[in-house]
């Protein structure tokens, strides 16, 4: 994060892209092969399913702010660039993300629960991670200069890591609508192993179609600004 | 020299991080510990004992429905939801029911306590996080394993 500069990184995250992207869809076709012929729950039937999408698309939009607050801490602190930029690229996935979560977590909830949406401890504040993600991005955008717009969204990255904590153990804090977790809990995964399989090759897959789409977002950027910075040594 | 200097920029850029962070997560700790009363969704029966006056007042009540107690007369459901305790309070709810509601399962129930009855207004399937197939309870009954209905 030191010595790495924006354009090593992008250029050595887009050698690798092909790779990474060719994985991702083996994963993602094993996945949906595993969750079609994978035998129904005895208690929710078919529609537990969802929990596929949901479960690891959730993991991600937790990992993807938690990695935006820890580049914006060493991007304030040692005014690196490069973890600026990493921040900057992460908000646009993790808005999506969490838009997915709420979206597959509402139709399993109409399915299962009998209702849409509740105002309870685990859907208000995974609501609110979704808003200081729309916030982050509102803030970039909302600055002439990116260093100080890169400066005000970074506060905003470490103000929000304190709502990290509270998506995560809302269900045993406090009584909710929403199940407890399932795989990172005391005491072991609560499902059978080929559940377990598949919602890992699930979300390796997801997590590899991330870390594409955080590589093209992120050259994208780097040559943005080289073509920027070329225009005004030319005038 | 500089790199003197550029150390203890850092330390100064640290602290400050750190001071907001903590202030921050210091009042939101703040919030969330006297709002706990209403960040929880739902009472147990067994919190309702000690609870003055929920007689006509707007709660939301959550344990699993007992065994043998869901029944459909006259047009309205009538179960039991009882916690770990054994502490039960009798529901009645005249809409349809959530597929998901079975004897021996979770549930939540919003509405009033009227002549100690609880009339429900909605009813809430609570599921819990554990998912197995119906060839895995099979495989647990036969070795005698099995706790559920």
């Amino acid at each position: 994060m030191f010595a790495i500069t924006p354009n090593t990184l992008s250029n050595f995250m887009i050698s690798l892209s092909r790779y990474v992207i060719l994985l991702s869809l083996v994963l993602i076709g094993v996945s949906i092969f595993l969750i079609i012929f994978l035998e129904n729950d005895y208690y929710q039937g078919i529609s537990f399913k969802i929990m596929f999408i949901h479960v690891p698309t959730a993991w991600l939009s937790l990992t993807i702010f938690l990695v935006m607050g820890v580049c914006s801490i060493i991007g304030l602190i040692f005014k690196s660039p490069t973890a600026f930029t990493v921040a900057r690229s992460l908000s646009p996935i993790g808005l999506i993300m969490s838009i997915i979560v709420l979206v597959t977590g509402s139709i399993w909830g109409n399915l299962t629960w009998g209702a849409y949406w509740v105002w309870d401890a685990r859907l208000t504040s995974m609501l609110i991670l979704a808003f200081i993600y729309l916030g982050h991005i509102l803030l970039l955008h909302s600055f002439e200069h990116f260093q100080k717009a890169d400066f005000a969204a970074s506060i905003l990255a470490i103000i929000g890591l304190v709502n990290l904590p509270i998506v995560k153990f809302s269900v045993d804090w406090w009584t909710t609508l929403h199940q407890e977790s399932s795989v990172l809990r005391i005491g072991g995964p609560s499902m059978t192993n080929d559940y377990l399989i598949t919602l890992l090759v699930s979300f390796f897959g997801i997590f590899m179609l991330t870390i594409f789409w955080f590589s093209n977002i992120f050259y994208i950027i780097v040559e943005k600004r080289k073509v920027e910075r070329s225009k005004l040594l030319n005038d | 020299m500089r790199i003197i200097k550029l150390n203890n920029q850092i330390k100064k850029r640290f602290i400050f991080l750190l001071i907001i962070f903590v202030c921050f997560s210091a009042s939101i700790f703040l919030i969330s510990y006297s709002l706990k009363d209403q960040i929880a969704y739902f009472v147990e029966p067994t919190d309702l004992k000690n609870m003055d006056g929920i007689e006509n007042k707007y709660l939301r009540v959550g344990g699993l429905v007992k065994t043998n107690s869901l029944k459909f007369l006259d047009g309205n459901w009538i179960f039991e939801v009882i916690d770990q305790n054994q502490n039960s309070v009798n529901v009645v709810f005249s809409k349809t029911l959530p597929n998901l509601v079975e004897e021996n399962k979770g549930i939540i129930v919003e509405g009033k306590f009227i002549d100690n009855i609880f009339v429900a207004e909605i009813v809430l399937a609570k599921h819990d996080e554990n998912y197995m197939p119906q060839s895995a309870i099979d495989k647990l009954k036969e070795e005698g394993k099995w706790r559920g209905n």
